[in-house]
């Protein structure tokens, strides 16, 4: 599916869910407690870029605002903006969405802004202690926003379909490390948007099934045992016990911290020598973290559960922990048998930008060729980003 | 000749400067000793100084590099990295001149063994200081200080001391040193009379015609960003201070005609201080500027823990840690207390977080003042990102509402 389309049909669920009287609640930042929100009786839907908006930020926004920033911006100035309940930004993550979030309640003080403020540091308890009463006072500001007080069975029905949608996910991303003929990236990152914009029952029972498919044929090459323990190590995030052989195709992987898989679809749907089976993985992207995201603990206090759970997850460049982060693509790259890697930027986000040149490095160190590939939400210079990606792949296969 | 130029040099820069050659060369001994940290410019540079690990701080560093004019070149050497041209400049001047310290006449920055962040001025410090760990190996220690909404909660407190309380045993660990009762209450004292002595300095730019201008608070704040709580930063700001108010009783003035009198929003443009002196020439000074009125808590406390409370109090809440409206609150109360004419905020390509929503907070500002104001765009280092003509014709437009 092409990422306009996914736009689309992202709105259209919205708009769907919106109809049936369901409240949405827009979110920027991947980690947003999902369950939390779902225990108020709404919907948490990520904000999207749109590719086809024409900018309108600049009377409230620089240019050197991230691309990211200035999209979302220009949507809601445009008017083309979904209708939304209230939306989320997150505070303590990227200086630009620090600001931007000022501006959106200045610039349109009708919209319900509510802001999650997250940890940076990786201090462990002192850091899940003060995100857990951080979540509380989010889930108070959504008990205003909705007169719906935190429901404790909602929120364990809500842990019940995330923890299976996340699960689920796990499996087919792992799958498709281990034998990508079985599952299309483009079915892949589709089903991560779809959960991104509507974590439903309905969207549970599309991944079990597609799961269901994929274990069949797995079974078939037996090669489910693999899978399972690719997705522990993935979501231990210790690639230790895992060894994925390639075959004599090249493997590629994607990353960047502000990328959607969904994106990446798109942007490969068209390179000339870019094969079905030739992206099997993209690591540490939005998506990446929101699946790899341990699932909630529903006994004792659900902040704290819910602090645990987000803090848990893959980090953001945003965060401390970069060596961290690292270490992990390097195991990635070796154990999971990677031949090249793209790694994308969006143009003015300095998180992004700034991990580059260590992802770079990281990469050079195990002896892996990087392509890097500076982005924005309308895909402006989409021909170059293709040839560079297709020249990319000549490299790779010529090597 | 120097009696002709429309500016007055402060005689305070020789000891300035003296000041500031004996930090370097301090720097550059501690560093030999293993006992060298870099702190950014809203680190709880108290901690350090009393368990004796010796702080320098490179946004300075970058200053000079843009001061000196080697800002594209220094620039340059990290973005042959791989660091994008859009990062924030000093970051990259840092990163550059760590690379290549041979190739940086003026900036680079002894080799730390740690490196001391605080968020509470942005996100990127973090990001900065990851990329010199990976280049020198020195550990990276961040004073997580997330931003305030409102005023602080008791569990944002106890999540920065938490923070303290470990900053103070990654020193004690790193450096193989102890805080102890004594140093501690002694060098808060040093720091919190260098604090009064500054603010007693930006104050007394109330005066017409104010005794500072825009480029002298830049140059004169550095030792009360780094040197807080060290002996020799009093020292300097009483010289400061004695200066100063000589001044304003003699009726003495940074500009020789001080005509219109305007607040500077943001770090100045360093290769082009004189930017200042042509507005000086025609008669246009800065009393006020919302950069250097950042550093203005005191740290007070009788011991140990106090202090350490009285860190956390101090540094969550310095107003660069809240939003928006807290600095154009900030921005209309310097404009009423100096009894200013109209603003200039400088937008600063490479520094997100204290430029993005100028736009908007020019508007409220002028809205809430009735003074005019205006978005001039460029970098404070890389000076290819400041188009010269183009600011003039914006200053111009400003100053024209004057006459
Ligand atoms: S992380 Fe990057 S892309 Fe995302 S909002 Fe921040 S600056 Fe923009
Ligand atoms: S981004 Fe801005 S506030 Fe942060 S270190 Fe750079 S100049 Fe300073």
């Amino acid at each position: 599916m092409s990422y306009p389309i996914l736009i689309e049909q992202s709105n259209q669920i919205l708009r769907e869910l919106v109809d049936a009287g369901q409240p949405v609640l827009g979110y920027i930042y991947p980690h947003i407690p999902h369950e939390i929100v779902m225990a108020h009786g709404l919907t948490p839907s990520l904000v999207r870029t749109n590719p086809t908006t024409v900018g309108a930020y600049e009377d409230s926004l620089q240019t050197f605002s991230c691309s990211l920033t200035r999209n979302l911006f220009s949507q809601r100035v445009n008017g083309s903006f979904p209708l939304l309940a209230g939306i989320v930004f997150s505070s303590n993550t990227c200086d630009a969405l620090q600001n931007v979030a000022d501006v959106w309640r200045l610039r349109f003080p009708e919209d319900n802004v509510i802001r999650l403020t997250y940890p940076v540091g990786d201090s462990g308890n002192p850091a899940v202690q003060y995100l857990a009463l951080e979540i509380k006072a989010f889930s108070d500001a959504l008990e205003s926003l909705t007169g719906v007080a935190f429901q404790k069975d909602a929120f364990i029905e809500a842990a019940s379909i995330v923890g299976g949608i996340r699960r689920g996910l796990q499996l087919l991303y792992s799958a498709r490390l281990v034998n990508p003929s079985l599952i299309p990236y483009d079915t892949l990152s589709e089903l991560v948007g779809e959960f991104m914009t509507a974590p439903t029952k309905t969207v549970l029972t599309r991944i079990e099934k597609k799961w269901a498919e994929v274990l069949d044929g797995l079974k078939k090459e037996k090669q489910d045992g693999v899978v399972e323990k690719t997705r522990t190590a993935l979501l231990s995030q210790d690639m230790g016990g895992i060894n994925l052989t390639s075959d004599s195709a090249v493997r590629i992987a994607f990353i960047g911290g502000m990328v959607e898989p969904t994106t990446i679809a798109d942007l490969i749907n068209n390179v000339p020598g870019m094969k079905s089976n030739t992206v099997v993985l993209d690591v540490l992207t939005f998506g990446f973290r929101t699946v790899f995201t341990p699932p909630v603990e529903t006994e004792g206090d659900p902040f704290e559960g819910a602090a645990r759970s987000i803090l848990g997850a893959p980090s953001e460049p945003t965060q401390e922990g970069l060596s961290k982060r690292v270490k992990l693509l390097k195991d990635v790259l070796t154990h999971l048998s990677i031949g090249g890697l793209v790694v994308c930027e969006q143009s003015f986000c300095d998180p992004d930008e700034f991990e580059a040149p260590s992802t770079e490095r990281a990469a050079a160190e195990v002896g892996v060729p990087i392509v890097r590939l500076p982005i924005d939400p309308e895909l402006s210079d989409r021909a170059r980003l293709e040839g560079r990606l297709q020249t990319f792949l000549e490299t790779l296969d010529a090597s | 000749m120097s009696e002709e130029k429309p500016y007055r040099r402060l005689e305070s820069q020789d000891l300035l400067q003296q000041i500031a050659f004996r930090h370097g060369l301090e720097a550059m001994a501690a560093s030999e000793e293993g006992r060298l940290a870099w702190v950014t410019s809203g680190f709880p540079v108290e901690i350090p100084v009393a368990m004796d690990v010796f702080p320098t701080y490179p946004e300075q560093a970058g200053a000079i590099v843009g001061a000196s004019k080697i800002g594209p070149e220094v620039c340059g050497f990290a973005e042959d990295l791989g660091y994008s041209q859009e990062l924030c400049s000093y970051a990259r001047a840092s990163i550059g001149s760590t690379d290549r310290p041979d190739d940086t006449a003026m900036g680079a920055r002894p080799t730390p063994q740690a490196l001391l962040a605080c968020n509470n001025i942005c996100g990127t410090v973090l990001k900065w200081y990851d990329a010199i760990s990976e280049m020198t190996n020195a550990p990276v220690f961040l004073l997580d200080t997330p931003p305030l909404e409102r005023e602080q909660l008791p569990h944002h407190r106890a999540y920065v001391r938490r923070g303290v309380d470990r900053l103070v045993e990654f020193l004690a660990d790193t450096f193989n040193t102890k805080l102890e009762n004594e140093k501690a209450t002694k060098v808060a004292d040093l720091s919190s009379q260098a604090i009064r002595l500054w603010t007693k300095v930006l104050k007394a730019c109330a005066n017409k015609p104010s005794p500072l201008n825009c480029a002298d608070r830049f140059l004169t704040m550095a030792p009360v960003v780094s040197s807080r709580g060290m002996e020799h930063c009093v020292e300097f700001y009483e010289a400061l201070l004695a200066e100063v108010e000589e001044r304003v009783k003699g009726g003495v003035g940074a500009i020789r005609d001080e005509q219109t009198r305007l607040l500077w929003d943001n770090i100045p443009p360093w290769f082009t201080l004189r930017f200042f002196n042509q507005l000086a020439a025609r008669g246009v000074g800065f009393p006020a500027d919302t950069y250097t009125h950042a550093w203005s808590g005191a740290v007070e406390g009788s011991d140990i823990a106090s202090i350490l409370d009285g860190v956390v109090d101090v540094y969550s809440n310095v107003y660069l840690n809240k939003g928006l409206e807290a600095k154009v609150d900030k921005m209309c109360e310097l404009i009423k207390d100096y009894d200013l004419d109209g603003f200039v905020m400088f937008s600063v390509r490479s520094c997100k977080r204290y430029s993005l929503g100028q736009l908007v907070s020019k508007e409220m500002v002028t809205e809430r003042t009735g003074v005019p104001g205006v978005v001039i765009e460029g970098d404070m280092v890389d000076s290819r990102l400041f188009n010269e003509a183009q600011v003039q014709t914006r200053v111009d437009a400003l100053l024209e509402m004057f006459v």
